[in-house]
C-alpha cells in the first residue's frame, strides 16, 4: 500500500540529508551530525535489541573504538581514514573476545556486564599513561579533512549509512528470524536448529564494529580523546532513549527518536543547561511506562486500526 | 532400521529421579506412543532426546551415532524434531515465518525456498491466511503451526508431546489423520506422548509406559492394556 510512499520519502530524506552542507549554516550543521552519530548508535543498539539482549554496553565499545583511532595515529602512524577503519576492526574484535564471556548471560546479568565495560576500559586506560596518554588524554595534531564542517557532517553520515545498511540486512536476511526466534523462546528456537551462542556472537560483533567505527569518527572529527570524554554515559543513555522513544525491533523507530530527542535536547540545552539529562531520563521512564512499543509501534498501531475501519 | 537407541537413560532432577535406567528404540515408519500418568517423565524423556536437557547417565544414539551431549541444534539437524507440551509459538513471527524458522536453521535453506517449502507445508495440513500474526490462531490452527515447525526440520524423528490436548473430538481426528500420512509419507520414527488412550488405541503400533521414571511394560496398545501393572499406575495415579 504506502509501502512505496515510504521508500520514496526515505529518498527524499537520504537526498536532503547529503546535500545539507549546500544551504544550512555551521551550527544547524554541527546539530544534524550530531543527531546522526547519535542515530547510529541508537540503531546499533536496536539491533542487539532484537535477539531480546539489553545491552549498555555502547559508551565501552564507542570508546574503545575511539582510542583505537587516536592511538593508531599516535603510536602506529595510521593515517586518519586508515584509523577509522582500525576502530571499527578493533572494536569488532575486542567484542568477539567479549562476547565469548559475556553472552552466555541472560536479561539483567548481561546487561550488568555490559554496563561495566566502559567503566573497565576507563580504568585501563587511566592506568596505562605512557602508551594511553593516561586521565588527561591525548591530542592529535589535526583534525581529519581539516575540520572542515561539511566534510566532517559527510563523514558522520558515512557511519550512520553504515549503519542502516547493517540493520536493513539484518531486517532481511536469515538474521532477522535468528534473533527474532531467540528473542521470543530460546528453547524453541534451538529445536528449529539455530546455534544461539553463535548467532549472538555475530550480532554482538557486528553492532559493536560500528560503534567502534562511530567512535573512531567522532574522536578524528574532533582531535582529542579522553577517557571521560569518549567512555561518557551519555553515549549510552541517549541512544538508547532515541530508540525507545522512536520505537523498538526496527530501523525507521531509532531515525524517528533520534530525530526527535536530538532537537528537543538542543533547544532543551539553550535554555537550560544540563535540563536535557533530566529530560532524557523522563522520557525514559515515560516510554517504558505507557509506550513500550514507542512512536512507530504507536502509528503502526493506530493506522492499522484506521486500516481496519477502512475495511 | 532403528533411528533411535536409548540405553539405560536417567535424569535426576535434585533428589528426583524423573527417568530412571530406561532402555527402548525407535525404528523407521513406526509411531511409538509414550504413556503414563502425570509426573511420570514423558516430558523429560522428550527433552533429553531433544537436547533441551542432558542427562545424568545413560546414552543415546541417534542413527548409530552417539548423540547423547550433542547440543539441541546440533540434534535438530541431525533429524530430531519435537513438538512443546506448553505451546511456544513465536510471537513476532507470522505463521509462516514461524513454520521457516526450521527451514532455515535446520535445513540450511535460503529465505525463498524456506518460505516455498513453508507454504507446501501448511498447505497439506490444512493451515490458510499464511501472513496472520500467532495471537490469531485458532487452538487447532496453533497445534497444527507446531506440527509444521517441527516437519519444517525435515526431521527422521519426530517427537509430539500432547499435541492432540484442548482439541475436540472432531479436531483429534483430524490430526491424528495428519499425523499417520506425514508420518507414512515420510518414513518417520514417531514418539506420541498423550493422555486420551482413545488416541494412542487409534495412532500407535506400539507403547511404552513409564511410571515414576521407570518403562514399566512395552507392547502393542491391546497387549499392554490389559497388563496389572499398568492398570494399577493409571487407578494409582487417578486415586
Ligand atoms: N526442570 C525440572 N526441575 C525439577 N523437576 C522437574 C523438572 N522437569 C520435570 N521435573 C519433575 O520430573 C518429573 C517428571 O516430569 P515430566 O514433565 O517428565 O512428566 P510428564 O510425564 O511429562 O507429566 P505430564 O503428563 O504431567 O506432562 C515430575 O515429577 C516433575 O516435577
Ligand atoms: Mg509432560
Amino acid at each position: 500500500m504506502n509501502r512505496n510512499l515510504l521508500r520514496l520519502a526515505a529518498a527524499l530524506a537520504g537526498a536532503a540529508a547529503v546535500a545539507l552542507p549546500a544551504f544550512a549554516g555551521a551550527y544547524p550543521l554541527q546539530v544534524a551530525r550530531n543527531v546522526i552519530m547519535y542515530m547510529a548508535l541508537a540503531i546499533t543498539w536496536d539491533m542487539l535489541l532484537r535477539s531480546g539482549q539489553i545491552s549498555f554496553g555502547i559508551a565501552g565499545l564507542f570508546g574503545i573504538g575511539a582510542y583505537a583511532a587516536v592511538l593508531g595515529v599516535l603510536r602506529a602512524g595510521m593515517s586518519p581514514w586508515l584509523s577509522i577503519a582500525f576502530a571499527a576492526a578493533f572494536a569488532g574484535a575486542a567484542s568477539f573476545l567479549i562476547g565469548f564471556l559475556i553472552l552466555r548471560l541472560r536479561t539483567m546479568y548481561f546487561s550488568i556486564v555490559t554496563l561495566a565495560l566502559a567503566e573497565i576500559f576507563r580504568i585501563v586506560i587511566h592506568n596505562l599513561p605512557e602508551f594511553t596518554g593516561g586521565p588527561e588524554g591525548v591530542v592529535l595534531e589535526g583534525v581529519i579533512m581539516k575540520g572542515s564542517a561539511s566534510g566532517l557532517y559527510w563523514l558522520t553520515l558515512g557511519g550512520l549509512a553504515v549503519a542502516l545498511a547493517a540493520s536493513w540486512g539484518f531486517e532481511k536476511s536469515r538474521m532477522h528470524f535468528a534473533l527474532t526466534a531467540i528473542r521470543n523462546n530460546e528453547t524453541s528456537a534451538k529445536s528449529s536448529g539455530i546455534d544461539i551462542f553463535r548467532w549472538l556472537l555475530v550480532a554482538f560483533v557486528v553492532t559493536s564494529s560500528i560503534q567502534g567505527l562511530l567512535g573512531g569518527i567522532y574522536v578524528q572529527s574532533y582531535g582529542f580523546a579522553t577517557p571521560d570524554s569518549v567512555f561518557d554515559a551519555n553515549f549510552t543513555l541517549l541512544p538508547l532513549a532515541m530508540a525507545l522513544l522512536g520505537g523498538i525491533h526496527s530501523t525507521i523507530g531509532p531515525v524517528l527518536g533520534a530525530i526527535l530527542l536530538g532537537l528537543a535536547a538542543e533547544w532543551l540545552k539553550l535554555r537550560i543547561p544540563y535540563g536535557h539529562l533530566v529530560v532524557y531520563g523522563i522520557i525514559i521512564i515515560v516510554v517504558i511506562l505507557f509506550m513500550p512499543k514507542g512512536l512507530y509501534g504507536l502509528a503502526r498501531k493506530v493506522s492499522g486500526a484506521a486500516d481496519r475501519r477502512r475495511a | 532400521m532403528t533411528k533411535l537407541k536409548i540405553e539405560r537413560l536417567t535424569r535426576c532432577f535434585q533428589g528426583l529421579v524423573a527417568l530412571n535406567d530406561v532402555s527402548f528404540s525407535m525404528e523407521e515408519g513406526e509411531i511409538l506412543g509414550i504413556i503414563g500418568p502425570n509426573g511420570a517423565g514423558k516430558t523429560t524423556f522428550i527433552n533429553l532426546v531433544s537436547g533441551i536437557i542432558m542427562p545424568s547417565s545413560g546414552r543415546i544414539e541417534y542413527k548409530g551415532r552417539d548423540i547423547t551431549y550433542a547440543p539441541a541444534h546440533e540434534r535438530a539437524r541431525l533429524g530430531i524434531a519435537r513438538t512443546y507440551q506448553l505451546i511456544h509459538p513465536l510471537e513476532n513471527l507470522s505463521l509462516i515465518e514461524n513454520v521457516m524458522v526450521g527451514s532455515i536453521f535446520a535445513r540450511g535453506n535460503g529465505l525463498k525456498a524456506a518460505r516455498r517449502k513453508a507454504r507446501d507445508l501448511c498447505a497439506a495440513l490444512g493451515l490458510e491466511n499464511l501472513g496472520r500474526d500467532t495471537s490469531k490462531l485458532t487452538i487447532l490452527e496453533i497445534k497444527k503451526m507446531e506440527i509444521a515447525r517441527a516437519l519444517a526440520n525435515e526431521p527422521e524423528v519426530l517427537l509430539l508431546d500432547e499435541v492432540m490436548a484442548g482439541l475436540n473430538s472432531d479436531e483429534t481426528r483430524l490430526l491424528i489423520g495428519m499425523v499417520q500420512s506425514v508420518a507414512k509419507e515420510r518414513c518417520l520414527a514417531v514418539g506420541v506422548v498423550e493422555h486420551v488412550m482413545g488416541v494412542i488405541r487409534e495412532l500407535t503400533h506400539r507403547v511404552i509406559v513409564l511410571e515414576a521414571g521407570e518403562l514399566i511394560a512395552q507392547g502393542p496398545y491391546e497387549e499392554v492394556s490389559k497388563n496389572p501393572r499398568v492398570i494399577e499406575a493409571y487407578l494409582g495415579g487417578a486415586a
